[in-house]
């Protein structure tokens, strides 16, 4: 397994695995080497602690991420801050949640929602995120290689041979069945959606960025070329999941 | 801080940071708080101590870990804790799983059984139970059930039968002023309006912004005739004693109403 999948602008993706009983879910990273230092987004889960930590170090030439931009404080995407600070001295951590001392995250430096600010030389935005399940979770757009980190959404689960592959490595783009795994089990609230309000949202978010690349935490990477599609399916998953679901009668 | 709800059954209570400022960041300074006065959005933790066993329902943030194990050591006075039930594996919610099973090693941990990431948040050797799932303390009986309205996957509310109290954990939270904390909704000076409601779930389960409002109150009525509480014991709220069923009614307004609106602001 490469150390790093290189996507594009700098941006590299560490992907690791939870096998569920028929279909794998990524729980990844993801690395941004700029011109003078590397940039981690979310830092994975403490069920993959070593071949993270083992990974940034072959990738960084030991040197380890200078700072740490997290999505929100979920246990999966927060698991390894402390084991990474630990091994490399002077790690900045970013957090949008507006208290983190409740979040485990005490001295994080606070970014805003719908602000943008710039970490060390990058300069980022923190999006409004239609998919997700915490309250504080951002969605990270990386201005220097316009990838859009979406955290939970855009997610989609992987046959055990696909591991390594981005949108670009399949035939007919991501498969919709696989999206389909992915948002039934893990965004419930999609039981109630609006299919319509949820593709308004995502148009929204892609006028106003230029996307290179879509890189979920549980996903395959999206690139710009098969976002239309992937979206639709998406869209169209997220449609059939409320469509299956009936308000029982009580 | 703590109070007791009826013999036995406790409300421990973390208020966490002030949040007037972010009221005031966002132009909205609310009606219902004292301008002089801090605003909080709490984390409750339930105690249950039944004849036979003790049941505690959250853990309080990591900012209130010693708060929590110092609360459970007076309410207990002295007897081990029975079960912890840790609705879902959110930060605030379950923060301090470890430190009290370390306080307490003989305590059964008590997850839900919905979801499929149990091992990511190490609840794989805890008890799962979900609807159907009934613990008898003796004299309190809990029944568990799978959350309607979550944030997680791996998620459950509760109920208690003999007192009829329904713990909708993320649901039914607001905020509230400093002198408001631990008093009973109908001991409020100011009745609860619906602004607070929108505050909060508008944050919190923001989602609503995207769904078919219909159906959540289609949902929200099925709950009211499903469990037809007498209380409401949420996680980041106050306790309703009295009209529970009405509660839960004016949120077929409140999930209106944050349709209407942009997205009110984040929490968290
Ligand atoms: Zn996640
Ligand atoms: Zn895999």
């Amino acid at each position: 397994m490469p150390a790093t999948i290189p996507l594009t602008g700098g941006v590299r993706w560490i992907n690791e695995c939870f096998a569920h009983e028929d279909a794998h879910e990524h729980v990844s990273v993801y690395l941004i080497e700029t011109e003078t230092a590397a940039i981690l987004i979310d830092s994975g889960s403490f069920y993959h602690r070593e071949a993270i930590a083992e990974r940034i170090d072959q990738a960084t030439g030991g040197d380890g991420p200078e700072a740490i931009v997290l999505s929100h404080s979920d246990y999966p995407h927060a698991g390894n801050i402390s084991t990474i600070r630990d091994r490399w001295d002077d790690v900045e951590l970013v957090a949008s949640s507006g208290s983190p001392e409740l979040q485990g995250l005490s001295d994080a430096q606070r970014c805003t929602i719908g602000d943008s600010r710039t970490v060390l030389d990058r300069r980022f935005s923190f999006v409004d995120p239609p998919l997700a399940d915490r309250s504080h979770t951002a969605w990270i757009y990386d201005h220097g290689s316009g990838v859009l980190f979406t955290a939970d959404g855009f997610g989609s689960y992987h046959e055990p041979a696909d591991c390594d592959r981005t949108s670009r490595q399949f035939e007919d783009n991501v498969p919709r069945e696989t999206i389909y795994q992915y948002h039934a089990n893990n965004l419930a609230w999609l039981r109630y959606v609006d299919p319509e309000k949820l593709e308004a949202a995502l148009a929204s978010i892609f006028e106003t960025y230029d996307i290179s690349y879509v890189a979920p935490i549980h996903g395959h990477p999206i690139s710009g070329r098969e976002l239309p599609e992937f979206t639709n399916r998406l869209v169209d998953v997220a449609g059939c999941i409320a469509s299956e679901y009936e308000v029982p009668e009580p | 801080m703590a109070r007791e709800i009826e013999p036995g059954f406790y409300w421990i209570y973390e208020g966490g940071p002030d949040r007037s400022e972010m009221f005031a960041a966002e132009g909205s300074s609310p009606a219902w708080a004292n301008p002089d006065e801090a605003v909080y959005i709490p984390q409750c933790a339930y105690l249950l101590c039944g004849e036979e066993e003790s049941l505690l329902l959250d853990t309080l943030s990591p900012a209130g870990s010693d708060h929590i194990l110092d609360e459970l050591e007076a309410l207990l006075d002295g007897d081990g804790l029975d079960y912890l039930v840790v609705s879902h594996p959110d930060v605030p919610h379950a923060g301090n799983t470890l430190a009290i099973l370390d306080a307490y090693p003989d305590a059964t941990l008590v997850a839900p059984r919905y979801g499929d990431d149990h091992e990511l948040y190490r609840l794989d050797d805890a008890l799962r139970v979900g609807e159907g799932d009934e613990i008898d303390l003796g004299g309190y009986v809990v029944a568990f059930h799978e959350a309607t309205f979550l944030d997680a996957p791996v998620s459950l509310w509760m109920s208690e039968r003999t007192t009829d109290t329904l713990f909708p954990i993320d649901w039914l939270g607001f905020p509230h002023g400093e002198s408001e904390a631990l008093q009973f909704v109908d001991e409020l000076d100011a009745p609860l309006g619906d602004d607070r409601l929108v505050q909060f779930h508008g944050r919190v389960l923001f989602w609503h912004q995207y769904v078919d409002v219909s159906k959540v109150k289609r949902e929200i009525d099925r709950l009211i005739a499903t469990h037809e509480p007498e209380q409401l014991a949420p996680a980041h709220g106050l306790v309703v004693r009295r009209e529970a069923t009405e509660q839960m009614t004016r949120m077929k307004g409140v999930v209106e109403e944050i349709e209407r609106r942009d997205r009110i602001g984040t929490l968290g």
